[in-house]
């Protein structure tokens, strides 16, 4: 397209039209209302079972190298979008690591395209557009050329309000055609604390500056007054506002490429195959899981604690330790349709960690587009499954019990939930021999942000984008990929170190692999690393450990075919340090970890303050200042198999490495091994590693004891409510009282009475 | 639709295919006889006659014995039928302490003991960690698989087991008649 034609085609797409028009132009005279469109498309694919009653795919079967040359297209200008959109915003987050979306969806909202990023955002996107249309916004504000929508509040279609969702509608000869939104994830929301991970919020009035499904510009611009709103309720305007404008800018992109795509290839062609390509995701979905998976139903227990008893909290409600029970059941039946249920989760949390079901199916979608349909990924897959209304006033449900429960960091339970959905596919697709396809359980989310003066003596508030690059899941035949992955976006980017620095006063004194992080089995998950950060050139600076999804006081329940689940996540720090000396006098740092009972914090430096094994998430209680030293571990994922079937090999190379540790080696892997001085290298006794393996099995066989055994033993302990932290009890009064069905199987498999409850 | 012969899918099964051989049958639409070249392989490597149904486990498989659906892992030993949850079966070790604890999980690495239990689940027969659970006290043990065998074989695959049996979780009425010396 030629740079005239270009601007002739944005003219015309940008053109405002009179009242008269506006209403032809997002009507359409075949199409209906846009209301009317949302009704037939859920009515035809009820009738059908097809997405917009697509029986037959007229446009893929008639032309199968355009259809895929065209979607080829669009995953470029939605690429496109985003390298614009991360370039003009400028923030860390976006540009440094990546977190952000932009997509293109129908006019009725469903996601047609994609580019890379956050995979969480376009079912959010899908779902925020659908709302407009079903609160009648067609009418009213009603839906021009050249506006601008956001959306930032839980309440409508937001799943935390540091993601501000933007959505720009583009026109085609007067006819609203498609829509183009974006996601980035802001680096302070105006919570009550600074930054963006908002796990300390108690209630959705401390969740930050609102955008509550509004229009903020026309003609392309903002409103004044939305920069306005930016300007005074978040700490770091300029990042926040170069965040909305790489939104715009990027959606501005993907808006006249694809106009210009139309132009070329005709507007009734574009209709049809995008259409085509959502029902085809469907499509994808359904066809892997009936190939690859196996009917029935699929289990999985999981926990995540939030424990902040005794810690610098904000209301004295949230002086309380907390234990999320995050369950999931699929069942899968004979059509090969999923569904989904969260039945016994437990309740709300006067923390930002409630989540909404619909923030939760485009978590779903995320989930899904690891595991199950990742071929063209779009709104399609979301017709491929069913999510059973999550029980009302748990932590996945809270607003018919508390409409004012607090979102700051939604995702935190959700991404850990979704990390069993890995593990139950996985489970699935090995019964039906696709090993390669199999994935144990994901990693956790711990971020760190800092805020207060920073190396140029301005104000500063934001996060790392550390914990983007975790360990990825053990394979059915491998191990996982190690600081490569992410369970929130295929893009895994941790950012360069040297980059941080720039942002923060905070120099790295190591960014290690951290030995023996994935897990212990026949495979082990990929390994997390350990970032170690010198505060410097500040005057004081807040860091805040936060939880995005992680686990300090429990495991994952992800032993896996008999691997034992990664630890827990502990931070740790030392303020009041003597590194300054040390470094006068060169003597050793702290550059990793180092012994988990001897830390080489701990070993290494003298300091007013030393915290090695922190319970996460926290704020620190005041500010770290020159010369402090944190530790802050990323971890790794989930293994698979008995430990002791590892290859004796892998357990020696990695000794070699400074992967894994001799005493796990030993007592987990039995592996039997010495390091070789001489020849500088760890040696495996093979005969010796056979004889202790041999040994470790008749142990089991001769301490384990038989099921029925212990389960007698245990019904007393749980009669007695022995050892059990208050958390643990609280968590199961809630989940029984929300779930009385869940209630009833737990009394009954341990032979509870009626009444029974913790 | 690709196709595979039998010793690279014993070699993709084995973890000896390179690792790009593997990413190219990751990428390749995926083979329509997988599962009947998976049983049979499976099916040579274990030292029993019992027809595999269904692998469940690295070391657990659903079999047809008689008329029986049973679990029985990769060693011989058997832990009855695959609608009652296998744990029920096998032999438990729990780590609840920080001193049982300490075997696996040190100093930072350790959760804590009055949140979570690591139940330890081996096999009677051959010593195998069948699968290990993460869970605070009062969790029933998870059964993590319950396929539905007849609507698999009989709708999926094409070709209908004998003699049909209730898709049903049979765990429960199992528990029910053991005794419980309740108060």
């Amino acid at each position: 397209m030629s740079p005239k034609s270009r601007l002739i085609a944005r003219r015309k797409a940008t053109s405002k039209p009179g009242r008269s028009q506006r209403a032809r132009a997002t009507r359409g005279l075949a199409d209906g209302t846009l209301k009317e469109q949302l009704e037939r498309n859920d009515r035809l694919l009820r009738e059908t079972g097809h997405l917009f009653g697509l029986e037959k795919m007229r446009r893929k079967e008639s032309d199968p190298g355009t259809y895929e040359a065209i979607w080829q297209i669009l995953l470029n200008i939605c690429n496109t979008g985003h390298v614009v959109g991360c370039r003009v915003s400028s923030s860390p987050i976006a540009a440094e690591g990546g977190d952000a979306l932009w997509s293109l969806h129908l006019p009725t909202g469903e996601a047609i395209c994609t580019s890379r990023g956050i995979v969480s955002h376009p079912g959010l996107l899908s779902l925020l557009l659908r709302s407009y249309i079903e609160s009648g916004y067609e009418e009213d504000p009603g839906f021009s050329p050249g506006d601008i929508f956001e959306n930032n509040d839980p309440h409508f279609g937001g799943i935390h309000s540091a993601d501000f969702q933007t959505t720009v509608p583009i026109f085609y000869r007067g006819k609203l055609i498609a829509w183009t939104g974006s996601v980035t994830h802001v680096m302070d929301a105006g919570f009550v604390l600074p930054g963006s991970i908002g796990f300390m919020n108690p209630d959705c009035f401390s969740d930050g500056v609102p955008v509550v499904a509004e229009r903020i510009g026309q003609n392309d611009r903002f409103h004044p007054w939305y920069e306005k709103r930016m300007r005074s309720r978040t700490r770091v305007p300029d990042w926040t506002m170069g965040d909305a404008r790489g939104r715009l800018a990027g959606c501005l992109t993907i808006r006249d490429r694809l106009i210009a795509l139309v132009e070329k290839y005709g507007l009734e062609f574009f209709e049809d195959v995008a259409r085509e390509y959502i029902e085809d995701s469907r499509r994808y979905a359904v066809s892997r899981v009936r190939t690859q998976a196996t009917p029935g139903r699929i289990r999985k227990s999981n926990f995540k604690d939030l424990a902040m008893k005794g810690k610098r909290v904000l209301l004295p409600q949230q002086n309380v330790d907390c234990l999320f029970n995050l369950p999931l059941e699929i069942t899968i039946d004979r059509e090969a349709k999923v569904a989904i249920s969260l039945r016994g989760a437990s309740g709300w949390v006067p923390f930002g960690e409630n989540i909404t079901p619909s923030a939760l199916v485009s978590g779903m979608l995320n989930a899904y587009s690891h595991v199950v349909g990742f071929d063209m990924f779009n709104w399609g897959a979301v017709a491929a499954w069913s999510l059973d209304e999550p029980p009302p006033g748990s932590w996945a449900n809270p607003y018919p019990v508390n409409y004012f429960a607090a979102s700051g960091v939604a995702w935190a339970p959700a991404v850990v939930w979704m990390s069993s959905l890995y593990e139950a596919f996985g489970r699935s697709y090995w019964s039906r021999g696709f090993v390669e396809e199999v994935a144990a359980g994901g990693a956790t989310t711990m971020t760190a942000e800092f805020s207060g003066t920073n190396q140029y003596g301005i104000y500063t508030a934001g996060l790392t984008l550390e914990q983007a690059s975790n360990g990825g899941p053990a394979r059915g035949i491998a191990d996982g990929e190690t600081s490569a992955w992410c369970l929130y976006t295929p893009n895994a980017d941790f950012g360069n170190a040297e980059v941080t620095e720039l942002y923060y006063p905070i120099l790295y004194l190591g960014r290690n692999i951290e030995p023996d992080s994935g897990g212990y089995g026949r495979f082990r998950g990929g390994l997390g690393h350990t970032a170690v950060w010198l505060v410097k050139n500040t005057a004081g600076i807040e860091y805040q450990c936060g939880c995005a999804g992680i686990r300090s006081k429990v495991c994952g329940n992800h032993g896996m075919f008999g691997a034992y689940p990664t630890w827990p996540d502990r931070p740790s720090y030392a303020s009041g340090t003597n590194v300054k000396e040390l470094v006068d006098a060169r003597q050793p740092l702290v550059h990793e970890r180092g012994d988990p009972e001897q830390p080489d914090l701990v070993k290494n430096i003298r300091a007013d303050v030393v915290e090695w094994n922190v319970i996460a998430p926290f704020v620190t209680p005041g500010d770290l200042h020159e010369w402090d030293v944190i530790v802050h571990p990323v971890s790794g994922s989930q293994a698979l198999g008995d430990p002791i079937e590892r290859d004796p090999e892998s357990v020696r190379r990695e000794l070699d490495d400074g992967w894994a540790r001799e005493r796990i080696a030993s007592d987990v892997h039995g592996v039997v091994a010495h390091f070789d001085a001489k020849a500088k290298r760890w040696v495996v006794d093979g005969a010796a590693t056979a004889k202790k393996r041999d040994a470790i099995r008749e142990k089991r066989k001769q301490r384990g004891i038989p099921f029925r055994d212990w389960w007698k033993q245990e019904r007393e302990k749980i009669l007695a409510r022995e050892n059990m932290a208050d958390a643990v009890l609280a968590m199961w009064r809630s989940s029984m009282a929300l779930s009385p069905d869940y209630a009833n199987e737990l009394r009954a498999f341990w032979k509870l009475p009626d009444d029974f409850t913790f | 639709m690709s196709n595979y012969d039998s010793s690279e899918l014993e070699r993709l099964i084995d973890g000896e295919l390179p690792w790009t051989r593997v990413q190219e049958i990751m990428k390749d639409a995926k083979d329509g006889d997988r599962f009947e070249q998976w049983v049979a392989i499976l099916q040579q490597r274990v030292p029993w006659k019992e027809k595999i149904l269904l692998p469940l486990t690295t070391a657990l498989f659903i079999v047809q014995k008689g008329k029986k659906r049973i679990v029985k892992c990769r060693c011989g030993h058997e832990f009855g039928d695959y609608r009652v949850n296998w744990k029920l079966e096998s032999l438990i070790h729990v780590l609840e302490t920080e001193d049982q604890l300490r075997e696996v999980y040190r100093g930072r690495e350790q959760p804590d003991p009055s949140w979570i239990q690591i139940r330890e689940y081996t096999c009677p027969g051959c010593g195998t960690q069948l699968e290990v659970e993460a869970v605070p006290r009062g969790c029933p043990p998870d059964f993590e698989l319950l396929p539905d065998l007849d609507t698999f074989y009989r709708d999926w695959l094409g070709r209908p087991l004998p003699d049909e049996v209730e898709f049903a979780d049979k765990t429960l009425e199992a528990v029910r008649n053991w005794r419980s010396e309740s108060r």
